[in-house]
């Protein structure tokens, strides 16, 4: 075999844990087997790996809790942070101060990077050598979710109400519509997906946080959805001309509950494993 | 009770002893079934046995044949043998009287 399949049997086996990933590979330098043949048995093997991997909880929490809960309620804050950062394009007005502009944005801008991080360690930690397909649902579902919601609703269109023509019609706005869905093209989905992909990183690779980082994560996590709570408070009824109704804080405060739940996962395992050691000690 | 390739693999780990190892029990299998053995069906069912206490597992030095990689060496149990002998046991049984065995013992006497 050519040191090019070599490597390419080397990227793929990355796949299995390190110990099996140098057996396997190993075993294929024995067998003195061809290339296609040595990549149907190091596929065949990691695809029995992955199915096996779902026999467990954490990576159908993962999916469930992090991908569905979390993730659905990330998307509706990244489309409205991209909303609310519209408005400079857009110029339209609010009787907000220059001040609370500032510390709205920061708030909701930092909130999402740190909810996001979180969200992507605790993906990483349950998901372990299944991170890639939770990690690639965890991502639409972020990307394209509240949109998907918004057109489903009817509150966006993709069919131009007098011409009748469909976005999907030309090539051009097929294009248009493919790239919007599967790039992370705005400020606000950068700032959410980036930091969520280098959670999973570390993730997967630390699994359980020290005690004290994990409580540092869950005080901030804490105070960031308190301090959104607070800034939308006064940033919805500041629109002009039409007033946005104010809502109540409780029901502003849910979707960042939502979002920050797996904190409580991180604090929790922290805990667990602080007291294990504590015992064999 | 063994599944089939489990005593297939038990089998091939009894026969080759000390020098068992993945890529040898997979060519031990291949030459008495002479079929292809997957990587993937050998090792799931390894770790199966294994986490039912029939074979014990360990890796074994690297050699320059294997690219310095290193070996999964295999040895089975004692309840890995009574196993196996069980279901050997239990196909002889199933086996006698039936045509296909009987034409196999007279071509093996």
């Amino acid at each position: 075999m050519k040191r090019v399949g070599w490597w390419w049997l080397g990227f793929l086996a990355r796949a299995l844990e390190p110990p099996e990933r140098d057996v396997v590979l190993g075993d294929l330098a024995e067998s003195g087997a061809g290339f296609g043949q040595a990549m149907r048995d190091l596929l065949g093997l990691i695809v029995r790996r992955q199915i096996g991997l779902w026999t467990s909880w954490r990576p159908w929490l993962s999916l469930f809790g992090v991908c569905g809960l979390a993730g659905l309620s990330l998307s509706s804050i990244v489309f409205r942070l991209n909303v609310d950062l519209g408005k400079y394009l857009a110029h339209y007005l609010t009787d907000l101060t220059d001040r609370q502009e500032v510390a709205f944005f920061l708030c909701m801008s930092v909130a999402l990077l740190v909810w996001s991080w979180t969200c992507g360690f605790v993906l990483g930690s349950l998901s372990g050598r299944a991170v890639w397909l939770t990690w690639t649902v965890f991502y639409f579902v972020v990307l394209d979710s509240a949109w998907a919601r918004f057109v489903l609703a009817g509150n966006i269109i993709l069919r131009n109400p007098r011409t009748h023509e469909s976005l999907l019609d030309s090539l051009q706005g097929t294009l248009r519509l493919l790239t919007a869905t599967t790039l992370p093209l705005s400020i606000a989905a950068l700032l959410s997906l980036f930091p969520a992909l280098f959670g999973a990183f570390v993730g997967v690779r630390w699994r359980i946080l020290a005690v004290r980082h994990a409580y540092l994560i869950g005080s901030v996590n804490t105070a960031l959805a308190i301090l959104t709570t607070w800034a939308t408070g006064w940033y919805d009824p500041a629109h002009q001309p039409l007033r946005w109704p104010g809502v109540p804080w409780s029901v502003r405060l849910l979707p960042f509950l939502l979002v920050s739940w797996p904190v409580a996962y991180l604090v929790a395992t922290a805990c667990r494993q602080r007291n294990e050691e504590a015992e064999t000690t | 009770m063994l599944g089939e390739f489990e005593y297939l693999l038990l089998s091939a780990a009894a026969r080759l002893g000390d020098g068992a190892y993945g890529a040898a029990i997979r060519r031990e299998i291949e030459g008495a079934t002479k079929r292809r053995c997957s990587i993937g069906a050998l090792y799931t069912t390894l770790d199966r046995l294994e986490a039912k206490g029939l074979v014990r597992t360990w890796m074994g030095d690297p050699t320059p044949q294997r690219g310095g990689r290193q070996k999964r060496m295999v040895r089975v149990t004692g309840e890995g043998v009574q196993e196996a002998k069980a279901f050997y046991d239990a196909v002889s049984r199933a086996s006698q009287g039936v045509s296909w065995a009987a034409d196999r013992a007279r071509g093996l006497s």
